[in-house]
């Protein structure tokens, strides 16, 4: 008897699921639908992303075909969507880049993050990267790119904007602006006598708990490349090692750094020069100042750049984008906005910025050689402790 | 009773695609490149696991401390103004912890905020709340809650017969509280304090605003460095095995999480204090109530409207809060419908694979949010190109931690359901599609609605698995305050923390306060 009326509920309740499981796997696939048709648009050219083959193996031959055509008909076929992965701060560059999508009518979307993490982030995607142009705020980030095969080379008289310093060597990407690592300094707790020629003289014991730095911060991390391009691994776990243990202030960005330098709080942070000019631009009795080291990867000046990913499916307008970038009014925009050293010939740079050429950075950098000291860096800044 | 097939075939179906993410991150575990004695050497990991394991055992002593000293003050002794006072030192419970980490950083570094206000009587600089301190801190200020709700929800049921027995045998107040009262609360505080420690291992946005070095900042930090390799697979793998074994832990106290009672439990009366004692109390309270909830608050409030009265653009906001709406509630509605069959086949089916979905799908909201979202990046790129950086994948990744919110819900209502009723029905003549329409569905909708709710709030909260999986151009709340306050632009940061706060605030303590008591 027992037996029955379970039997009976069991009934019941199967033949009562399955109304259920109906309308759930008929709600499943309209779910199913909507979100198919909602990615399709990011997706579909990513898809697609066929024609280069395999990135890194590109023939010089199908390079100067592929700038030739791009070269071929520049202004003609300007249009469509342009994806950007930016590892420059949308405060930054957002007003340049409305005004190139004002100009050119493409409709740009924007991916901001670290350069680095972009970097490493275009290196996982390889051929399914749904970006278009690379837009770094460091040349190091930019040079794991090209050394991972993924960017085009771009054409002769882009390349030729910019002076040879702000160039890739293999003409994968172009800088778009300089900036300087610098010190900055809160003058009313610091003296200039106290200050140290190079990076290395900040690992002293007159500076515990006294040093600030962001060591995700690209530029960071392309300082840091530079010291063990030039200086050798060991020097700089040394550097690191000690400069962790004399105890310093963690920012998330160099941002802060300067915020904090102006409120008291900081006294010397590691930062690239131009968030100390902003603030002094709006502030001009602000009591903090900008430091420029006396020479070594401390007094680094490097360009900001950017770079055509070989499986864009919009080269024009990528190629359209980047010499946008070195027009008169985005130039003129990074260096009396941003504060950063213009670097096309004939824009007069901010008055409050330095001489460019009395800047002590060390000649001759191969961006992509510092490149290949990007994963030791990090791994460097991790073991010190960071 | 055999289970159909189509229903078998929906839920394993559903089983895989939810444990995918944990076997994937295993499976580059055990293919790892390199050899782990080098790792251990090279990437720092004793100091974080110390840092980890530091504040998860400090936060959850005090967080058990302070819930249990509030359940005890509040149960079992009369004053006035208990009852408000209770629910004012629940309420931190619906502040997330980057909001809460945001208002102490801005207020209390060296020069903030605090500082500038009391400048004028010569304050210039303090220490700073920050690192370890921090954490602990504002960790515990948000989760003491949960052992508040628990331990006094398990303590107005407790039978008061061996307190007064202890009593009657002349053993002081304090000692029966030592002696006989809380080790028979041994269970649910075991219990609350696992959830807090989940709580604690899986926060991300509070240890990283206090620049505290812990696992999950470590792996959004190698993110950021670029290195998407080895040690964020290491990381993660790491904190989805912690998580596991808590959550296991944890499952295995629930069952008896209320403590013991035979028959209809003897409730003590109130005791009634002397003035030494209520000035004792209000003190203890109001501390707790200012630093959990006026603080924030009134930070928060105060960023506010600075930012308004010197004119912060605030529709800049504005596609933070479509973003957040959207996101939570399509991952809502798809979290009522995708337990459906999962609480059915539980409720409905007694059997072995129903017993083992059930205690799958329930560990899943122990996973860490930032180790889902690393692992769904890493399978969307791999494995699923086409939904790499789709809002698809983005709501998966919340599914996945969510969905077992749904479960509750739709589980505690689908009890309800006797066979009895339905029967009954379908004797009186009743189609089964009007059974449905007039039996089942009015006695389930609540439940199912009040989990819905629950995902769509945890949804808009949520933040390192947004960050990481968020398509190109879309933002929520969450990253708005998370990016603003990683800057340092606090009044842009607090407009978007307020909204998230004012939206979700009511309904998540309310919600909370439900499941969470018995």
């Amino acid at each position: 008897m027992l037996t029955t009326i379970n039997t009976i509920q069991a009934n019941k309740g199967i033949k009562l699921n399955k109304k259920f499981i109906a309308l759930i796997s008929v709600m499943l696939m309209v779910f199913a639908a909507c979100a198919s048709e909602g990615e399709a648009g990011p997706a579909g050219p990513a898809g697609e992303a066929g024609p280069a083959g395999p990135a890194g193996e590109v023939s010089q031959a199908a390079i100067d075909a592929a700038v030739e055509a791009a070269l071929a008909e520049p202004e003609a076929e300007v249009g469509g969507t342009l994806v950007i992965y930016s590892g420059r701060k949308e405060s930054l560059v957002a007003d340049v880049i409305a005004a190139f999508e004002a100009s050119s009518g493409v409709d740009v979307e924007v991916r901001y993050a670290k350069s680095a993490a972009l970097a490493g982030t275009l290196e996982l995607e390889g051929a399914i990267s749904p970006a278009d142009v690379f837009f770094s705020q460091d040349p190091v980030s930019l040079g794991v790119v090209a050394k991972a095969g993924l960017f085009d080379r771009l054409p002769a008289d882009i390349l030729d904007n910019v002076p040879s310093w702000a160039v890739d060597r293999n003409g994968f990407w172009v800088g778009t602006s300089g900036r300087s690592r610098s010190l900055v300094v809160d003058t009313r707790d610091v003296t200039d006598a106290e200050l140290p020629g190079d990076i290395y003289g900040l690992a002293d014991e007159k500076f515990r708990n006294r040093l600030g730095l962001a060591p995700t911060n690209s530029s960071f991390i392309a300082m840091i490349a530079c010291m063990i391009e030039s200086d050798g691994e060991e020097k700089v776990l040394e550097w690191l090692t000690a400069i962790n243990g004399l105890g310093y202030t963690e920012y998330p960005k160099n941002s802060p750094q300067v915020a904090a330098a102006n409120a008291g709080e900081l006294d010397i942070g590691m930062i690239n020069h131009y968030y100390t000019l902003r603030v002094l631009a709006e502030e001009p009795n602000a009591q903090m100042k900008n430091v420029y080291l006396d020479g070594g990867c401390g007094a680094m000046v490097m360009p900001a750049g950017a770079g055509v990913l070989s499986t864009s499916q919009n080269k024009p307008a990528a190629l359209a984008f980047i010499e946008y970038l070195h027009s008169t009014s985005a130039q003129e925009h990074f260096t009396n906005t941003v504060y950063e050293f213009p670097l096309v010939a004939g824009i007069a740079p901010n008055a409050l910025l330095p001489d460019i050429n009395s800047l002590n950075s060390p000649s001759n950098l191969n961006w992509s050689a510092l490149a290949l000291w990007q994963e030791k860096a990090v791994e460097l800044i991790a073991q010190a402790g960071f | 009773m055999r289970i159909p097939k189509s229903l078998l075939t929906i839920n394993s179906l559903i089983l895989f695609t939810f444990i995918a993410p944990i076997i994937y991150m295993l499976w580059r575990f055990v293919n790892f490149s390199r050899s782990l004695s080098s790792f251990f050497q090279s990437w720092n990991v004793f100091n974080l696991m110390f840092n980890t394991i530091t504040v998860f055992f400090a936060v959850v002593l005090t967080s058990v401390l302070v819930g249990l000293l509030i359940s005890i003050v509040t149960v079992r002794f009369e004053f006035k103004g208990s009852k408000i006072l209770f629910t004012l030192c629940a309420l931190p419970l619906v502040i997330p912890s980057y909001i809460g980490a945001l208002t102490y950083i801005s207020a209390f570094s060296p020069k903030g905020l605090f500082v500038q206000i009391f400048n004028r009587y010569g304050i210039n600089e303090i220490a700073g709340i920050e690192g370890f301190l921090g954490s602990w801190l504002v960790l515990t200020l948000f989760t003491y809650p949960y052992v508040q709700l628990i331990c006094s929800s398990a303590l107005r049921n407790l039978d008061s017969t061996v307190e007064d027995a202890a009593r009657s045998l002349g053993v002081n107040q304090f000692k029966v509280y030592t002696n006989v009262v809380i080790p028979r609360l041994k269970k649910p505080i075991i219990y609350s304090s696992l959830l807090v420690g989940l709580y604690v291992i899986s926060d991300f946005g509070a240890v990283s605003l206090m620049r505290y070095s812990t696992v999950t900042k470590a792996i959004y930090a190698y993110y950021e460095f670029s290195i998407l390799g080895d040690p964020v697979i290491f990381y993660s793998s790491l904190l989805i095995v912690l998580a596991l074994l808590i959550s296991f832990i944890q499952r295995g106290s629930a069952t008896s999480r209320s403590a013991k009672v035979s028959g209809t439990p003897r409730v003590p009366k109130k005791v009634k204090l002397e003035k030494n004692g209520k000035i004792l109390i209000y003190s203890f309270l109001g501390v707790i109530i200012s630093l959990g909830l006026i603080i924030p608050v009134a930070v928060l409030s105060f960023w506010l409207f600075r930012g308004l009265y010197y004119g912060t653009d605030v529709t800049s906001s504005i596609p933070g809060i479509l973003g957040s709406f959207s996101a939570s509630i399509v991952t809502s509605l798809l979290a009522i419908i995708i337990s459906m069959p999962i609480v059915i086949l539980i409720s409905q089916y007694k059997s072995r694979f129903g017993d083992i979905l059930e205690k799958i799908m329930l560990s899943l909201y122990g996973l860490p949010h930032l180790a889902v979202g690393v692992s769904i990046l890493f399978i969307s790129i791999k494995i699923f190109p086409s939904v790499y950086q789709s809002f698809f994948a983005l709501v998966i990744s919340y599914l996945i931690v969510f969905l077992p919110q749904a479960i509750g819900g739709g589980q505690a209502s689908m009890e309800q359901v006797k066979s009895n009723y339905i029967e009954a029905s379908l004797g009186l003549g009743r189609s089964k599609l009007e059974t449905f329409r007039k039996v089942t569905f009015p006695l389930i909708y609540r439940g199912l609605f009040a989990g819905g709710a629950l995902v769509f709030l945890s949804t808009m909260k949520e933040l390192p698995q947004t960050l990481l999986l968020r398509p190109t151009e879309y933002n929520t709340m969450a990253v708005d305050v998370w990016s603003f306050a990683s800057e340092a632009m606090f009044t842009q940061a607090a407009f978007s923390a307020f909204i998230l706060l004012a939206i979700s605030a009511i309904p998540t303590y309310i919600l909370s306060t439900r499941n969470l008591t018995i």
